[in-house]
């Protein structure tokens, strides 16, 4: 596992196959897909992955960058691209290359390296900040949204520019650099504005005539500053205005007749907003932070009917196909996205509310464009607020947001891309890396990141068409696949960058490659490649059955790889390499990625989409959350995610990412309810009780979205949090209570349930 | 109908419509001098008058009927007695000039030997004779008061017209009207026969349709003050007999085409002219005032009736020369142009009771300015008919070539001294109403059966009085209560409407300002003068919390304004989409005045200032009137737009069909007219969806080019609105008058939210209404606003014959919310005498009225029809109803002679003058005379008459004459020949005024009046000297009675202002028509034309 984890640290990657299987056969027959969960801008330490202050050099043919893999010739300044074995020569100012003085780019350790090109000072537009806020929430709301908005733009960067829209029944553009007086534009909510129209309409041609042709689209094609600066203001001349606007906002005045929701045109907002920015910026790093607080009824993507006798969606309805919206709000987010991504501006979103908002319906246009999602419960939980300010706080746990990544990639010839399950969109650069078989962003070998940050992780999905060949002595010369991935992205402050790393994996294939496939194989990124999978099936294919689907991968692969004798349920084993998979599986079964019944559309969504971009480390927690506990007996130790971990005399740290629980067995309850750990002579209770909150705290402050943390005590009723992913070892038709006391009350099965009838199935 | 006749009474008439003559008759006549004529007329028909048992019913106590007295009138022999003092002042058409030898052959006989002789314009003798009988008479009668102008005034009567040829031949004049036709109705009966005054002839304001006692005060001057006595105290040196030759052709036109015209600019924008205060509505009470009116009216009381004038007498003797109908024209050049009518001043101010022993009274011109007493019959402020008495059947009428049609003014300002209208309560119940018809009760409703039940005099159906309405009747017939019940008593009455009369709470009042600030209008200035003038009328606004207000402005986007009065500053909320527009808010748009009066100046200082940059020209008018709509949908209200310039993007856009049309113009004539058609049916739709929701539009045109008129004016004219236009829009000059219209468009008496009928006696019917309004349903206009200057023509027809003898009655309700938010019923009940007489007809015709008709049917044609067409149906109009007298009351006279009816002897005139105006010229620009044609369709009958015909005065002179009791000089001629290039001259349409600079006035003069020695610069008017100060006098008393504030422009010999001024001088030959003279010859031609034909 350490291999894995030191992979990672040099190169951001992790792969289920570190050995890859050889043929096209032998992959099929691996059952977890050849994958790589890739980290594009992964935070190194400078000495891991340096920065060169110059130009790549590129392979003539392939476009690929001369790496470490690469086989020079110095005598002859010549270099051969282990993708396309094309000879390259060294550019003239290389000259000087010689085994004894390489350039950093063929260091064999820095297989991950960054080159970075000097900005152009005139032409970097500062990031851009436009907030779309919704004001179709109850005043209370609107001052917790209104104080987490000051604050967020206190934060904001002096050079940033910022926009304001908010909407209700109508969508409010600000002007914020008109001084006179607070000058909106009000849209209306029902109706879609293209771009076009709303050039005109907002009279950005008012002092020169409108170009006759052409693309119409920010300064240099023939707007004209001003009329961007009237939007799009420095936070620092604007905060006077912009705070005084937030300091007015006020709930939509629309009155809401008592049957029916608040009239809320989301869609519209959003799409107005990205117009706005596709008018002024485009192609400039620009975020839209929407601000949410219930579901959309009106305009174009109304999730919901204003109605309230229409209830809104859940996972049933959409089983059943019977949501009227929703194909129509999907279709109109998709071509959000696709504008988004034409554009290069990103979509965040903040959905606070009890009800849902919509994500569901939103996830293609937040993920596409590699938004970050916040889902609360109010504009004045810290889930909510602790997240905004960590977006635009500088400090260790900084996001390092990016903006503009394109990422690329160059393969072996044996290796096809099927595609990304991540953030990210498909520039739809067709080349013969591209794979017929399609698996999230394919059928292309480039993708468009409109955001990224340092967490921010693709899931790359591979072909092996390499075909068994009868000589296969002669192939075993070079059984090296080799990946190359190149991200270009401008970093937080405007530089533009170019991250290279370069992998090369040794493949197998034949008769006694299991072993090497074993010994290679990574069972938390594979578990992680198979939740996104499922996920992503879940999605998209109509009729699916996720735990038919899963179990019938965990049972070939314990077929493939597990030992064991014929119908001898007893005799199976696993090798270490594979041996925790199945717990795995058994909880990504139970997870909300899959049990989905108990979520809404909006938070499985929510769910999926920051499982989409969580490296595996953090992804793993949202399968099988982290469990430690906390006693006089022992210091902090990891405890098994079972029901059987729960003592009175305890205090168990449940951390499954989204939520962390600190809960307390019922004596420490009591304990803490007598208030003893204020007391002087209980020292060490008081010690006991803060170590879990320390624990959390330091988690929670890595962490994005911030979790939620929930401190509770055995039997109450915020146990639940806990109880519910725990594995059901002792339910009500147990026969003998824990020790521990507690019992779950479900009919799921065990973790030895499961195991039981996952080796009587394997075996057979 | 006839419920005024008790039933014992004797109806002679009604059974035998082809029975002698009216009893009534001769001398009742709408017009000065009117009588005159009727008496000349009589005598052709007298025998079978005096058949007639006219007896007017001895109950009423009315002077000897008239049957008696008739008689006396022999036909010819009764010319003597009929001494008419002067010639009625209009009496006039003059025969040809008099100095030239030849033409006087030419004259008819009778007329010649006078004319050439005598000094053709005013003859002393002439003048002295005539007032000086009536006067005495008259004063007698009346309070001191009124004989003070009497006295002044009657030379302008008599003046120029003086005929006193010699032995008038009256026969020669026109039969009148009495004659021929059958039987007249009985109810007036004899007494007006007898009793006729001997003043009326002059003037006559006074008239009672049959007899009665002359109700006129002043009973010479009546003539509308505005019009200056023709020669009279008008100091001619110039128009000597010499001038008088023929048509003045050439003088007329003398300008030489310049570039611009300089507008004399007048006030400075700070003095803007006190509007006058009527407060009608708050006077109001519901409490019923005393029935005869207050102390306020001071000056003119009614004179008793005193015993009945023997006034036809008096008319006969006007006759011969007078011509007083027939102007014998014969040679074209020979007819002295002093001497043709022209209108007559009068000053002084005319009581008029509207019923006088139970008849009609025929109501003083619209022009004059009168007291009105309502004794039964409705103000004829309030509606006034073409033709005071009704023809029984449409034959009648047909024949006459005159029109039947009433003019409704319902909210018509009163004269100060007037008894305010009562408003009367009826409680839950609601006012009383016939069943059948829904006429309102009025005091000729019959009460019959002990006063158990009601007849309707609309419909005839009977009803059962209301149990608490009951009341037992009199002796007479009438209950007791009548007297004391207004609605029993007078002719207007308000109802206090109960809530069958509501589908909602009344509605507040909500005035929302909607300012055009695109490019052009912010750097003319509009915008600023925009602002500052709803700033200043803020505080003009009703006063209390029902009062709501709401500003946009406008360019190519609409911005509303957020006045709430939490919010530190107004927020601008901008609708973009000027094609799918919306309100931005529901709420905080429009919201009360009282809560955002700083808001509200704060924003209006600073609108011009924050759209100073505007570099936006395009404008979205259309949408954003349609977005102010949606904002006020929930009220209705008041929506006042400022507008510069052409509507050009967004809904209802329009393309500048001006420069188009030119193109199309020299190709070819004959769409020309299609320019002042809207341009398509956008706005139509908008504006009745407008009115379905209460939303008047004011359309301010502060422009300086072509903004179509034509189209946009559709908006105000369906929702009860008015087009102001300012062109061409000068920062320096219109800012005043901005202000003064708007302040007088927010103060002035009126309501909203208004449904208005008119119901008429079974037999008659309306035809069609015109006006601004939107009708949805064909019986009832709604008017989303109304208010005191909108004035309707409602035309009727005839369905059925009526009864000889009885009464009509037109009944007009007016359902309306007043500012306040009262919901009221205004009801106005006209009843007239029907008659099967055509002399009746034309002794009762009505000439303002009837007009105010002709105009406004013309500009309602004039989009839809060329130009030469129009021109030649008013020459019509104006021909088919002389040619009719001429044919059927006129005696048999020389075939050269042009004979008028004394009533309608100014038609021809006035008609000429219509083809020359405004409208219904090619030369104007088509947004002037689009706004003319909507300036028209809502005009009053007192405006109408000088926007046509407008006055003049002399004021480089104004302080040596100090004798005058009006304040306002009399009036010159509209002819060049009046206007010296060493004088100084003021007309005024009620909408324009000019000045016109002579050539060669003194300096002295000029710096006196304008404070600078020459004029090239924009005067102020403002100078400490008496002269300056009887101007100041004088402008502001014509804004005052104009209820306007007319623009000054200066107008200098030479350059554009000053043909425009010579544009006005409609008596003279111009390119586009005939000079006076040779438009009666022409009329006269067409006349004989269609005897021998």
């Amino acid at each position: 596992m350490a291999e894995f984890l030191d992979l990672e640290s040099q190169d951001g990657v992790r792969m289920p196959w570190n050995v890859i299987p050889g043929t096209k056969q032998e992959a099929a027959n691996a059952v977890v897909p050849v994958a790589v969960i890739y980290t594009p801008i992964k935070h190194f330490p400078s000495s891991a992955a340096p920065l060169l202050p110059y130009q790549p050099q590129r392979c003539r043919t392939c476009r690929s960058v001369l790496n470490p893999f690469c086989i020079v010739d110095f005598a002859a300044k010549i270099w051969i691209c282990p993708f396309c074995f094309q000879r390259n020569h060294f550019p003239p100012h290389y000259a000087s290359i010689s085994d004894d003085n390489l350039p950093a780019e063929l260091f064999p350790q820095y297989t991950t390296i960054e080159y970075a090109s000097t900005p152009d000072p005139t032409a970097t537009v500062p990031p851009v900040f436009l907030f779309v806020v919704d004001t179709c929430v109850i005043e209370e709301e609107i001052g917790y949204l209104r104080s987490a908005l000051l604050q967020a733009v206190e934060l904001l960067p002096e050079n940033s520019l910022v926009g304001l829209i908010t909407f209700g029944t109508f969508v409010h553009v600000h002007e914020l650099g008109f001084a006179q007086v607070p000058k909106t534009y009000v849209f209306k909510g029902s109706k879609d504005v293209s771009k076009d129209q709303l050039l005109e309409q907002m009279c950005f041609f008012a002092n020169k005539p409108k170009p006759a042709v052409g693309v119409i689209a920010g300064a240099r094609d023939g707007l004209s500053r001003e009329s961007i600066s009237r939007f799009l203001v420095p936070a620092s001349e604007c905060e006077f205005t912009l705070n005084s606007v937030l300091e007015e906002l006020q709930k939509d005045p629309w009155p809401v007749p008592a049957d029916q929701r608040a009239t809320r045109c989301t869609s519209t907002a959003l799409s107005i907003a990205a117009s706005l920015l596709g008018a002024c910026v485009p192609g400039s790093a620009a975020r839209i932070m929407a601000f949410i607080g219930g579901p959309a009824t009106e305009g174009p993507a109304p999730i919901v009917s204003k109605q309230l006798t229409e209830p809104i969606r859940s996972h049933k309805d959409l089983d059943k196909d019977s949501v009227p919206h929703y194909h129509k709000c999907v279709k109109f987010y998709d071509g959000l996205a696709k504008q988004l991504v034409h554009q290069g501006h990103v979509l965040d979103l903040f959905a606070c509310a009890l009800d849902q908002v919509g994500i569901a319906e939103l996830k293609t246009a937040v993920e596409r464009t590699g938004g970050l999602v916040v889902l609360a419960e109010s504009f004045g939980h810290s889930v909510f607020k602790d997240s905004l300010k960590r977006i635009f706080q500088a400090s260790n746990y900084d996001l390092g947001l990016s903006s503009n990544g394109i990422f690329e990639i160059n393969c072996s010839k044996d290796l096809k891309v099927q595609g990304i399950i991540g953030p990210c969109a498909t520039l739809e650069k067709k080349t013969p890396l591209c794979s017929d078989t399609v698996i999230g962003q394919g059928g292309t070998s480039a993708w468009k990141m409109c955001g990224l940050d340092k967490s921010t992780s693709l899931c790359l999905f591979f072909d092996v068409v390499r075909k068994e060949t009868p000589d296969a002595t002669v192939q075993s010369t070079s059984n090296q696949f080799y990946f190359q991935f190149l991200t270009y992205y401008q970093s937080n402050s405007g530089e533009m960058r170019l991250r290279v790393t370069t992998l090369s994996r040794r493949w197998v294939a034949g008769p006694g490659s299991s072993q090497d496939l074993i010994a290679g194989f990574d069972q938390e990124a594979a578990a992680i490649v198979m939740a996104r999978q499922v996920s992503f099936k879940m999605e998209t294919e109509a009729e699916f059955d996720p735990i038919r689907w899963l179990d019938k991968a965990l049972i070939n692969l314990c077929s493939r790889f597990g030992e064991y004798q014929k119908d001898s349920p007893t005799s199976f084993s696993l090798s270490p390499r594979l041996s925790i998979f199945p717990q795995f599986m058994f909880h990504l079964r139970r997870s909300q990625f899959v049990q989905v019944f108990n979520n809404s559309p909006d938070e499985t969504a929510y769910f999926r989409m920051i499982l989409n971009r969580e490296n595996v480390a953090n992804s793993v927690v949202m399968v099988q959350p982290s469990l430690i506990t906390y006693s006089f007996h022992s210091g902090p130790e990891p405890a098994l995610l079972d029901v059987a971990a729960i003592a009175a005399d305890r205090i168990l740290l449940l951390d499954s990412f989204f939520t962390v629980v600190i809960f307390h067995g019922s004596t420490i309850a009591q304990w803490r309810k007598a208030g003893y750990h204020n007391e002087p002579e209980h020292q060490a209770f008081a010690q006991l009780l803060r170590a879990p909150h320390d624990d959390a705290e330091s988690i929670i402050k890595e962490r994005f979205p911030v979790p939620r943390l929930v401190v509770c005590d055995q039997h109450g009723s915020q146990a639940r949090f806990l109880l519910a992913k725990l594995n059901p070892s002792a339910t009500y038709n147990s026969d003998a209570a824990l020790p521990g006391g507690d019992i779950i009350f479900t009919d799921d099965v065990s973790f030895e349930v499961f195991l039981d009838h996952l080796q009587r199935l394997v075996v057979q | 109908m006839a419920a005024p006749v008790p039933p014992g009474a004797p109806r002679p008439g009604s059974n035998t419509p082809q029975a002698p003559p009216p009893n009534y008759v001769p001398n009742i006549r709408g017009t000065p001098d009117g009588l005159a004529d009727n008496m000349q007329n009589l005598n052709l028909y007298r025998p079978p008058m005096t058949s007639n048992p006219v007896s007017r019913p001895p109950p009423f106590g009315q002077p000897p009927p008239f049957a008696s007295s008739a008689p006396s009138q022999g036909i010819p022999g009764p010319s003597p007695s009929f001494a008419r003092p002067g010639p009625p002042p209009g009496a006039t058409v003059r025969p040809a000039g008099p100095p030239s030898g030849p033409p006087v052959s030419t004259l008819p006989p009778n007329l010649g030997p006078g004319r050439p002789t005598g000094p053709p314009p005013g003859q002393p003798p002439a003048f002295g004779m005539r007032p000086a009988a009536p006067h005495s008479s008259f004063s007698s009668s009346l309070g001191g008061a009124p004989a003070a102008p009497l006295s002044g005034v009657p030379p302008p009567g008599g003046s120029p017209p003086a005929r006193p040829l010699g032995p008038p031949p009256p026969p020669t004049l026109g039969a009148r009207p009495s004659a021929s036709l059958s039987p007249s109705p009985s109810p007036f009966t004899s007494p007006p026969m007898s009793a006729p005054p001997p003043v009326p002839q002059t003037g006559v304001p006074s008239n009672l349709m049959s007899n009665g006692p002359p109700a006129f005060s002043g009973g010479t001057l009546p003539g509308p003050p505005r019009f200056p006595p023709v020669g009279g105290s008008m100091p001619q040196p110039p128009l000597g007999p010499p001038t008088m030759r023929t048509p003045p052709g050439p003088v007329a036109q003398p300008q030489p085409p310049y570039p611009m015209a300089s507008q004399g600019i007048m006030q400075p924008p700070t003095s803007p002219f006190a509007a006058p205060s009527w407060q009608m509505q708050s006077q109001q009470q519901v409490a019923p005032p005393p029935p005869v009116p207050g102390p306020s009216q001071v000056p003119p009381r009614m004179y008793s009736m005193s015993p009945p004038l023997p006034n036809q007498s008096m008319t006969t003797t006007i006759s011969p020369a007078v011509g007083q109908t027939g102007a014998p024209l014969v040679g074209p050049s020979k007819i002295d142009p002093n001497q043709i009518p022209r209108p007559s001043p009068g000053s002084s101010v005319i009581l008029h009771e509207t019923r006088q022993g139970n008849q009609a009274t025929i109501p003083p011109p619209a022009t004059s300015d009168y007291i009105v007493r309502d004794t039964g019959n409705c103000s004829p402020r309030y509606m006034r008919c073409t033709i005071n008495q009704i023809p029984f059947t449409a034959d009648l009428l047909g024949t006459s070539g005159m029109q039947l049609a009433v003019i409704v003014q319902p909210l018509a300002l009163p004269h100060p001294s007037e008894e305010p209208i009562q408003v009367v309560d009826f409680g839950e119940s609601g006012p009383v109403r016939c069943s059948r018809c829904k006429a309102y009760i009025n005091p000729f409703m019959k009460f019959v059966d002990q006063g158990r039940r009601f007849i309707c005099n609309l419909c005839g159906f009977s009803d059962e009085t209301p149990r608490d309405y009951h009341c037992n009747l009199g002796p007479d017939g009438r209950r007791r209560d009548a007297d004391e019940r207004a609605e029993l008593c007078r002719g207007t009455v308000e109802f206090v409407a109960t809530k069958e009369f509501m589908v909602r709470e009344p509605m507040p009042a909500v005035y929302f300002f909607l300012i055009d600030v695109s490019m052009n209008a912010v750097q003319t200035g509009a915008t600023a003068a925009a602002c500052s003038a709803i700033n200043q009328v803020i505080s003009d606004l009703p006063e209390g919390p029902r009062t709501l207000v709401g500003v946009a402005t406008f360019d190519s986007t609409i911005h509303f304004y957020n006045l709430k009065r939490a919010l530190q500053q107004p927020l601008m909320l901008i609708v973009p989409d000027v094609h799918d527009v919306y309100t931005p808010l529901q709420t905080d748009v429009i919201v009360p005045l009282s809560e955002c009066r700083q808001h509200l100046e704060l924003l209006l200082e600073s609108i011009p200032t924050m759209f100073q940059n505007n570099r936006t020209s395009e404008s979205a008018f259309g949408a954003a009137i349609k977005a102010a709509f949606l904002a006020m949908k929930s009220t209705g209200g008041k929506l006042l737009v400022f507008q510069s310039v052409l509507p050009s993007v967004g809904i209802c856009a329009l393309s500048a069909r001006e420069a188009e049309g030119r193109t199309n113009m020299s190709a070819g004539e004959k769409e020309a007219h299609k320019l002042l058609q809207p341009a398509d049916k956008a706005f139509k739709e908008l504006a009745v969806e407008f009115a379905e929701y209460q939303v008047c539009v004011d359309l301010f045109v502060t422009t300086q080019t072509y903004v179509d008129i034509a189209s946009i004016s559709v908006i105000p004219r369906t929702t009860g609105g008015q087009v102001y236009y300012y062109y061409p829009f000068s920062a320096l000059s219109d800012p005043a008058k901005l202000f003064n219209d708007l302040r007088w468009n927010i103060t002035r008496p009126q309501g909203f939210e208004a449904v208005m009928r008119v119901r008429c006696s079974q037999g008659i019917q309306v035809q069609e209404y015109y006006g601004n309004f939107c009708k949805r349903i064909p019986t009832d206009v709604d008017l989303p606003g109304i208010d005191c200057d909108k004035t309707f023509m409602v035309t009727l027809k005839h369905d059925d014959k009526l009864q000889d003898g009885s009464e009509c009655t037109f009944q007009c309700a007016l359902l309306y919310t007043t500012v306040y938010g009262q919901r009221r019923i205004r009801v106005i009940t006209l009843s007239l005498p029907v008659t099967s007489m055509l002399s009746n007809l034309f002794r009762a015709a009505d000439l303002d009225t009837q007009f105010c008709c002709f105009l406004k049917q013309a500009a309602s044609e004039i989009p839809s029809k060329p130009l030469p067409l129009v021109r030649e149906q008013v020459t019509n109009l104006c021909i088919n109803a002389l040619y009719s007298y001429r044919k059927f009351c006129a005696t048999v006279s020389s075939s050269g002679q042009l004979i008028l009816p004394e009533a309608l002897k100014l038609l021809p005139l006035y008609t000429l003058a219509l083809t020359k105006s405004t409208g219904l010229r090619t030369d104007g620009k088509i947004d002037e005379r689009s706004f003319w044609i909507n300036y028209v369709s809502s005009l009053s009958c007192p405006l109408a008459i000088p926007l046509v015909y407008p006055r003049m005065v002399a004021i480089h002179d104004l302080d040596s004459k100090e004798s005058e009791e009006s304040v306002i000089p009399s009036f010159l001629p509209l002819s060049s020949e009046h206007i010296s290039e060493e004088g100084i001259y003021l007309l005024e349409n009620g909408y324009d005024c000019l000045i016109y600079v002579g050539e060669a006035v003194s300096p002295e003069t000029v710096r006196r009046l304008f404070g600078v020695a020459s004029v090239d610069e924009i005067p102020t008017l403002q100078h400490d000297n008496p002269l300056s100060k009887r101007l100041n006098e004088v402008v502001n008393e014509i804004r005052r009675q104009r209820c306007s504030y007319l623009r000054l422009k200066l107008c200098r010999k030479g350059d554009q202002s000053g043909m425009l001024f010579y544009s006005y001088m409609v008596e003279d030959k111009s390119a586009g028509g005939y000079s006076y003279v040779e438009f009666l010859i022409h009329v006269h031609r067409q006349i004989q034309n269609k005897m021998t034909s």
